[in-house]
């Protein structure tokens, strides 16, 4: 049973790491202009994160509750982020999407919340990095990794220096969309309606109105494709095939003026935001690695590692090392404390040792219960 | 329930088994017996269930069970220690710094033989063997070997009390030699001390007064012809607190450090993140109870100096 709950812990480890990438990749293929092939893999394998940390939070949920840990679990255990990071994300996320590319549904544009449920996705979807802390206890060769002390007091930090970044930026989108911060979907979507406006200006003719949409398309080139209402497409940008392989639903937006449709290219929005969330994922998960690998080390190098030594010293009567003591770091409450433990206690401990203690075994109880049912 | 059999087949399996388990094996014989003897002695009473693994009779407590569990253990250790004093005779003493010491003359063929015979005399005492404990594992250490050609290199305090104040023109290698020898002496000091009905662990350790030493050398020098008298009266005054009403050889003083640095030497140990080394942290311990043990406060601080400067 150890074994199978070992295995599974080590699964959910893999998916982590795998899950991060793959926030990443997301970000990226929309900036590389992938394929809708490569962007369609993508989004399924999302959906299948997503259901998988969904199933593994309502079972580390459901058992916290079982043994009337629950709000242990919720609160100090983290298990908000677990949460944060899985049913939220399916159901805001990658769950639509994935239902959108099965309908082959489109966006409509001019609607403003778009681009900010956008957003907000994706700061939450940052909180998939504190998942790493879980991860950390994998890193063994790590200096702090062994000491709880060390290990809880950077994963709170991280914790909270994640959360400001994330809490930050849906409060951003939030005063985005209220226009108390002045984003750029709101100018972008306006110009696509003037630009609807005038092509319709050209009147209902197909020869008119196809000139008429290829000037203004010149100079706005996110202009894909006009048609008269329920007729034919008077003017493209593309042949038909190059938006079966590079549009997915949400990839374009549609407006409907005076018996006219216009259809938009809504990607360089989505660029937008694309490089924004790599630029705020690479930053989230630097301060992160740099909580881990630059924090941590210190931490154990000043507080938990002398304190671990002399607990040792103390608890144990054959444990004699001295704590090494920094010299730039001696006047630290830590270190002086070490020094008083290296200059008395210590000492002490030696005389009463010579006073007929002598060394403490070495060996324990069950070692010998042990070899005594095998001799 | 069988009665208590001083042959009983199991416990001389538990008791070898038991010397042999990984928070042992690196141990020198005399230590792995005092850490053995060490749990028996502190967790008695809540061994009845494995002394009844071993079919031994718990109907009258723990200690006559635990006794003959420690006979079996000593009578391993006896075999083991007599293994490694041969290891320790045949290739680690080699009696180098006999013609410096004994004008011009190499040291008898019987030499080693006599020292070995006064080894097992120790051993077979319960003070003096509990010295050897820290004798033997200081000699089969090189723990000797790393400090002396360091010491030498720095020509500071341990250089000058050899050379210049004890007037010993030995090489490095040879008072290596030497020290070894002293250490192995030693422990004869205390084979005319009186155990107690338990012993004390730290008897052997016990600084012993001049006069006491005078009067048991002739006893000892009788046992060992071949070895000058001059010569085993090191092994025995490195038992002389330091500083104390007379003078003491450095050579004494440096024995006396190392039998009790190999007390507290532990080869396996592993040195934890943010804890200094083991000769460090030990010498300057050490510097701060020098009274108190009756051991050379300064030669302590160039030792430690030497194991700090080289990682130890």
């Amino acid at each position: 049973m150890r074994k199978v709950g070992e295995a599974l812990e080590a699964v959910v480890v893999v998916a982590i790491i795998l899950v991060l990438v793959h926030t990443l990749l997301d970000d990226y293929s929309i900036l590389a202009g992938w394929s809708v092939r490569g962007r369609s893999w993508i989004i399924w394998a999302g959906l299948g994160f997503d259901l998988f940390f969904t199933v593994e939070f309502l079972t580390r949920f459901y058992l916290a509750l079982s043994n009337r840990q629950g709000v242990k679990y919720f609160f100090r255990e983290r298990g908000w982020i677990d949460f944060l990071a899985s049913i939220p994300l399916l159901l805001l996320n990658s769950l639509p999407h994935a239902l959108a590319l099965l309908a082959g549904a489109g966006l409509v544009s001019g609607l403003g919340s778009f681009l900010n449920v956008l957003k907000v996705i994706k700061a939450v979807r940052i909180a998939r990095i504190l998942r790493l802390l879980r991860v950390v206890k994998l890193f063994r060769g790590i200096r702090y990794a062994r000491s709880p002390m060390a290990q809880g007091h950077v994963s709170t930090i991280t914790t909270i220096a994640v959360s400001i970044l994330v809490l930050w930026t849906l409060g951003a989108s939030v005063m985005e969309g209220v226009g108390i911060i002045p984003g750029i979907e709101g100018p972008f979507s306006q110009g696509q309606v003037l630009r609807a406006a005038a092509i319709t200006e050209a009147g209902p003719q197909p020869a008119a109105l196809a000139q008429r949409a290829a000037a203004i398309a010149a100079v706005d080139a996110t202009i894909l494709v006009v048609r008269s209402q329920g007729g034919p497409v008077v003017w493209s940008r593309y042949a038909p095939a190059y938006y079966g392989e590079y549009f997915l639903p949400g990839d374009y937006g549609y407006l409907q003026s005076g018996g006219v449709e216009v259809f938009f290219d809504e990607r360089p929005l989505a660029v937008s935001v694309a490089r924004e969330g790599i630029v705020f994922f690479v930053a989230v998960v630097l301060t992160v690695l740099a909580f881990l690998f630059v924090y941590a080390p210190r931490f154990a190098l000043q507080i938990s590692d002398p304190i671990h030594v002399m607990r040792r010293g103390m608890a144990e009567s054959d444990y004699n090392l001295e704590v090494k003591i920094p010299r730039e770091r001696a006047e630290d409450d830590v270190f002086e404390l070490a020094a008083l433990y290296n200059s008395v206690y210590l000492p002490l401990k030696d005389r009463l040792g010579n006073e007929g203690r002598g060394p403490a075994p070495a060996l324990k109880i069950d070692d010998l219960q042990d070899l005594a049912d095998k001799s | 329930m069988r009665a208590v059999d001083s042959t009983s087949e199991p416990v001389s399996r538990f008791a070898s088994r038991l010397l042999e388990t990984p928070a042992l094996r690196a141990l020198a014989a005399l230590q792995k017996e005092e850490q053995a003897l060490n749990v028996l002695r502190i967790n008695g009473p809540q061994l009845l269930p494995v002394f009844t693994s071993l079919g031994l009779d718990v109907s009258r407590g723990w200690r006559e069970p635990a006794a003959l569990i420690s006979r079996a253990i000593r009578g391993n250790v006896d075999r083991m220690m007599a293994a490694e004093i041969s290891d320790l005779l045949s290739a680690r003493l080699t009696f180098s710094f006999f013609p410096a010491v004994a004008g011009g003359r190499q040291a008898p063929a019987r030499a080693k033989e006599e020292l070995r015979a006064l080894i097992s005399r120790a051993a077979a005492h319960p003070v003096a063997r509990s010295a050897l404990a820290g004798s033997l594992a200081a000699a089969l250490s090189d723990i000797i070997e790393k400090y002396i050609p360091q010491a030498w290199e720095r020509k500071k305090y341990l250089y000058v009390e050899i050379t210049r104040v004890q007037r010993l023109a030995l090489s490095p290698a040879d008072l290596s030699d030497l020290t070894r020898f002293v250490v192995l002496v030693r422990p004869a000091a205390y084979l005319s001390i009186t155990p107690g009905e338990t012993v004390d662990k730290d008897a052997g350790y016990a600084p012993l007064q001049e006069q006491y030493l005078s009067k048991i050398l002739p006893g000892i020098a009788s046992q060992a012809r071949s070895l000058p008298g001059a010569l085993l009266n090191l092994g025995l005054r490195s038992t002389l607190a330091f500083p104390g009403a007379g003078s003491v050889e450095a050579v004494c003083r440096l024995g006396a450090i190392m039998s009790m640095r190999g007390r507290a030497l532990s080869p396996a140990v592993v040195v934890d993140r943010g804890a200094d080394t083991p000769d460090k942290s030990w010498f300057n311990v050490q510097r701060r109870n020098a009274r108190w043990h009756g051991l050379d406060g300064r030669m302590l601080d160039e030792l430690y100096t030497i194991a700090a400067e080289n990682g130890w």
